[in-house]
């Protein structure tokens, strides 16, 4: 079964002919970049590799982060979490995505696991996936019949589903302009120990605060506790528009267990995930606060 | 004791690894080299229907496919002779091999153990061993009372190895008592985890066969691959290459036979290196599960007056050492205590599970967490503190061990409060943290060893044992002894070692010996060759051998330093006048001290502990009390060694031990699904990582032993991962107010206590 018989290897140079090698592969063809999901996963026999690779490490135009004009991020599928975790850009504004590359995996995971493979493998432990959803990220997906954009929560379907068709490649990810205001966010996960850890229980929170330290804009999202990071709109809605008292921050916190499906596995009991949801949440609400008002000074 | 010994030296092959020079089994290649893959059950419990290897063997670049059929029919076992090679009409763990196949390549060997035909009837799995040992309970081992085992062994079905230790008189003990304090513990297994997996390469030539292969003792993997392919010892040679961790999970005999038995078959060489998987679920030498549950009775001023204890040990399929480590755990669920009456059963059961063994300190680190975290619960009943608890019953010289051996000078007391000293007992502490004590004892294991050293011409020498190298450091630190002894820079002595061909028998990196054992041999050749050349540098001195020494590469006068002929010169002269100079120690190893013997059942290898270690770690540990998860932010260790030879080496022991306990405090546990491991990789199997590492202060308290090893040295490698987990544990109740009484003592299960639940 994992026999290398007839199974072909493509290292394409440019991105029109990764496109035209998708094309003409179909639904044998599986994208490669940095290859810590893909491999790992072939290598412990849980699944196998495609029948065709596309390596996509030459695309070296999917390797950039960049600002827009308007406040908004433009970041390309090759970008590693290492990356995101150095860019100065990044760590300044986009603060709950440096707090989650920070964390992936290993200091070798990071320097070689990209972006697009992150979101494209679609874990639901996945760090990138819930900062992304508070920003209100879409990716992009490129396919010889063109381009076209979708919500990040539309692409992730499911434990390794996404809605990326035959033919196509996730280019990159598209962040628009953060609210008005002073915004902060950040990205925390519980952790069993202080390093190579998986999400059991994560969250990202992005708040805006008005002059008068009301919330005027509250996200949510949650890693690791339904088929696919999700936001949790219950919680929101909570914060939004209120001045974030202790009381009202853990009101909140608490009802973004209502966004949590969470199962029992080797990791954790369904009843601990449930239960560290708002402790987390919580948590993660205090840490992008901190970082708002700290935006006033 | 002064040049060399009590200085700090680097390990002669420490470069060499960390600079990626040194290689190991699965580096090695062979021209015409095979690669082995087996076939295992997958399943925990079954009866064999089919077993039919036809098409594995019909597949081009399939050289052998082997199963029992094509292997003596033999049973092993260290303890109990209970398992054959390959799966024997039924299946008692998921990582029982079926079928072995060589071939061409990797993938391919794959893919013939995938064209394997195999019928399994599924058997419901004996999981629970309190429920095995009930009459009646279905039997791991049907055909169990057709085995033969070692003597002194007491089997009854499920039961592999039930041991005691009576002393005193129980009930009257209890009658004395003013409280009686009762607590059960449970620790799930757990695994030696070795960065390297087992690897074995064989290679035969003629009637002979060279086993490269990773194991912690060559001699006894020898004896397996001898006993099991009915081969004589001189036809098979075991060489180790370097050896990328044991942690006892590569003791004993393990897979050499069935790459030997591919290789002969397919008549090249063959190699096979495990996966992570593999490593998990298909070895035999995990750390036990146990339950143990305590039974003490105190008078209100602390003094212990009767103390019983019931142990399960849980040591999967098959016994390996099983029967020898309950006997063990029974000396530790004793402690290092004054016990004037007490009885301690222990119970080895078999199960479906992996098979459990010797990883390093077998059933220590568990026992003690299960024991000291019970004697803090005394503490709290009297209303004692537990250091003031633990001095008044602790053992000091002159005291008797729980099996009637009486304790010479000993550093049990002042090792206790050395770790108190340096944690700083007592002191206020901020909110969520809490400090914890434990204390423990580990025995050095006496057995045979021998050495042969060679003066080589240029006043250089060789140190040729058949100690093994773990990593430990211990054979490394031989040539240090012998530079003592010879007066000779330690990087003048080279080493051969690992190698059955080469070296005396040695039982290998276990029981913490190999210091204790191959280093009084160390010291008995080197006397040999120091004995010549002082008669040699005597006669040409025109002195008194006694009125000399060797120091520095020359024999001087002691009382006048400038009168010396350099070694280099004494050895030269020797050979051109037809001499060889050649020292050989094989020295009888210390007798076990005086035990109950007669009214203790059970007992084989340990009626009493020779030469035992003493030790206390404290910790002190952050518990966040909303998760569960703690932080272990300093360990301070107090450890009474006998003597230390090699500070550097020692700490290194200490400071590992700690790192290793730690793991099994917090997180390393097996998880089992039906009789399968459901975290067989290192993402779920969490060790600790060097960013988890505490602050570690340490001290040494000096007690030479009188019948110990060199200079009353005892035995290191396993005593520092005993202590840690007990000390956590401990930290934790103090911290949180509640026990943790399931190991290991993951954030859901602290959670779960918090929350006044047991998880």
């Amino acid at each position: 079964m994992a026999v290398a018989v007839g199974r072909t290897y493509h290292a394409p140079a440019s991105l029109d002919e990764a496109i035209a090698l998708l094309a003409e592969l179909g639904n044998d063809a599986g994208v490669v970049a940095g290859g810590t999901d893909l491999v790992v996963a072939a290598r412990g026999g849980r699944r196998q590799l495609p029948t065709a690779l596309v390596a996509i490490h030459r695309l070296s135009e999917l390797a950039t982060i960049e600002g827009s004009p308007f406040g908004g991020l433009a970041l390309g599928a090759l970008v590693t979490h290492a990356d995101l975790e150095r860019s100065d850009l990044v760590r300044r504004r986009w603060t709950a995505l440096a707090d989650a590359a920070a964390l992936v995996g290993s200091p070798a995971t990071r320097h070689v696991g990209t972006l697009g493979g992150n979101l494209c493998n679609a874990s639901p432990a996945m760090e990138s996936g819930a900062p992304l959803l508070v920003y209100d990220a879409s990716v992009e997906l490129r396919s010889a019949s063109g381009t076209r954009g979708l919500p990040l929560a539309d692409f992730l379907l499911g434990p390794a589903r996404t809605a990326l068709a035959p033919g196509e490649l996730l280019t990159g990810v598209t962040v628009p302009p953060q609210p008005a205001g002073r915004v902060g966010s950040a990205y925390l996960r519980l952790d069993y120990r202080a390093s190579m850890e998986i999400a059991v229980v994560g969250a990202a929170v992005l708040v805006a605060l008005d002059a008068d330290g009301r919330c005027t804009e509250a996200r949510i999202a949650l890693t690791a506790v339904a088929p696919t990071v999700v936001r949790a709109a219950d919680a929101e809605t909570a914060l939004r528009g209120q001045l974030p008292t202790t009381e009202r921050v853990a009101a909140a916190a608490a009802r973004a267990a209502a966004a949590a499906r969470p199962i029992d596995d080797v990791r954790a009991t369904a009843r601990y995930r449930t239960a560290m949801v708002p402790v987390i949440v919580r948590r993660a609400i205090e840490a992008a606060l901190k970082r708002a008002e700290e935006e006033a000074a | 004791m002064s040049r060399v010994l009590g200085r700090r030296f680097v390990r002669a092959d420490g470069l060499p690894k960390v600079t990626g020079q040194a290689r190991y089994a699965a580096d090695l290649v062979l021209p015409g080299m095979l690669h082995a893959a087996f076939l295992h059950a997958g399943v925990p419990r079954a009866r064999i229907r089919r077993l039919d290897v036809s098409a594995a063997r019909a597949l081009p670049g399939v050289l052998a496919v082997l199963t029992q059929d094509d292997v003596p029919f033999v049973r092993f076992g260290a303890a109990v002779e209970d398992r054959t090679l390959f799966a024997h009409e039924v299946v008692r763990f998921e990582g029982e091999i079926l079928a072995a196949v060589a071939a061409l390549t990797p993938e391919l060997a794959d893919r013939a153990c995938r064209l394997i035909e195999v019928e399994l009837e599924a058997l419901p799995p004996v999981l629970d061993p309190e429920a095995a040992l009930a009459p009646g309970a279905p039997l791991v081992h049907e055909d169990w009372q057709d085995y033969s085992a070692n003597d002194g062994i007491v089997r009854d079905g499920n039961d592999c190895g039930f041991v005691n230790i009576v002393k005193g008189d129980i009930e009257a003990g209890f009658a004395a008592a003013d409280e009686i304090v009762e607590g059960r513990y449970v620790a799930d297994m757990s695994h030696p985890v070795p960065i390297e997996p087992h690897a074995v390469l064989a290679q035969w030539e003629g009637d002979r066969v060279t086993v490269w292969s990773t194991t912690q003792t060559p001699f006894p993997a020898r004896n397996g691959l001898t006993r099991t392919l009915e081969l004589p010892e001189s036809a098979v040679r075991v060489v180790v290459p370097h050896l990328g961790g044991g942690f006892g999970g590569k003791c004993e005999f393990h897979f050499e036979a069935h790459v030997a038995a591919l290789a002969r078959a397919a008549r090249r060489p063959v190699r096979l290196v495990f996966d992570r998987r593999q490593e998990f679920t298909a070895t035999d030498m995990a750390r036990h599960g146990i339950i143990a549950t305590f039974r003490t009775g105190v008078r209100r001023d602390g003094t212990i007056v009767a103390h019983e204890a019931s142990l399960i040990l849980d040591t999967g399929a098959y016994a390996t050492h099983g029967p020898v480590i309950t006997e063990i755990a029974t000396m530790m669920a004793a402690g290092p205590y004054r016990h004037p009456n007490m009885l301690v059963e222990g119970r080895t059961v078999y199960s479906n599970r992996t098979p459990a063994g010797s990883t390093r300190a077998p059933s220590g680190p568990q026992v003690c967490w299960a024991l000291e975290q019970h004697v803090d619960a005394i503490a709290e009943r009297l209303g004692l503190d537990k250091l003031e608890f633990r001095l008044r019953n602790i053992v000091a010289e002159g005291d008797e061990g729980p099996t009637g051996q009486r304790f010479e000078k000993i550093g049990a007391r002042e090792s206790l409060l050395e770790a108190a000293r340096l944690i700083g007992w007592g002191r206020p502490l901020p909110p969520g943290d809490g400090m914890g004590l434990a204390v423990g004892w580990w025995f050095s294991a006496p057995g045979p060893a021998g050495c042969y050293i060679k003066l080589n011409a240029d006043g250089s020498a060789t140190v040729v044992t058949g100690a093994q190298e773990n990593g430990s450091g211990s054979v490394m630190g031989l040539a240090l002894l012998a530079a003592e002894e010879l007066g000779l820079a330690p990087e003048r002595i080279s080493l051969v070692y690992q190698d059955t061909d080469a070296g005396a028998f040695d039982s290998g990196s276990s029981g913490s010996q190999t210091t204790f054992n191959v280093g009084r041999a160390v010291l008995a050749a080197s006397a040999q060759i120091r004995d010549r050349l002082l008669r040699m540098a005597a006669d040409e001195l025109e002195a008194n051998p006694l009125d000399l020494e060797l120091v520095e590469g020359v024999v001087r006068a002691k009382d006048a330093p400038g009168r010396s002929v350099v070694i280099a010169a004494l050895a030269r002269r020797a050979q051109d006048d037809g001499e060889l100079i050649t020292g050989q120690g094989n020295p009888p190893a210390p007798k076990m001290p005086d035990s109950l013997g007669g009214s203790c059942a059970g007992r084989v290898a340990f009626p009493a502990f020779a030469a035992p270690a003493f030790f206390a770690h404290a910790a002190r540990v952050r518990v966040d009390r909303e998760t569960g998860v703690v932080r272990v932010l300093e360990v301070a260790a107090g450890h009474e060694f006998g003597r230390v030879l090699n500070p550097i080496g020692v700490e290194g022991q200490v400071e590992g031990g700690i790192v290793h306990g730690l793991g099994i405090a917090l997180s390393e546990g097996t998880v089992f699904r039906d009789g399968n491991q459901a975290n067989p990789h290192l993402l779920d199997y969490k060790l600790q990582t060097a960013a988890d590492v505490p602050a570690m202060k340490i001290a040494f308290v000096d007690a030479p032993a009188a019948d110990g090893g060199p200079y009353g040295s005892k035995g290191v490698g396993e005593p520092p991962v005993v202590p840690t987990a007990a000390a956590v544990a401990n930290a934790i109740a103090a911290a949180t107010g509640v026990r943790v009484r399931h190991l290991p003592m993951t954030p859901v299960r602290v959670w779960a206590a918090l929350a006044g639940e047991d998880a």
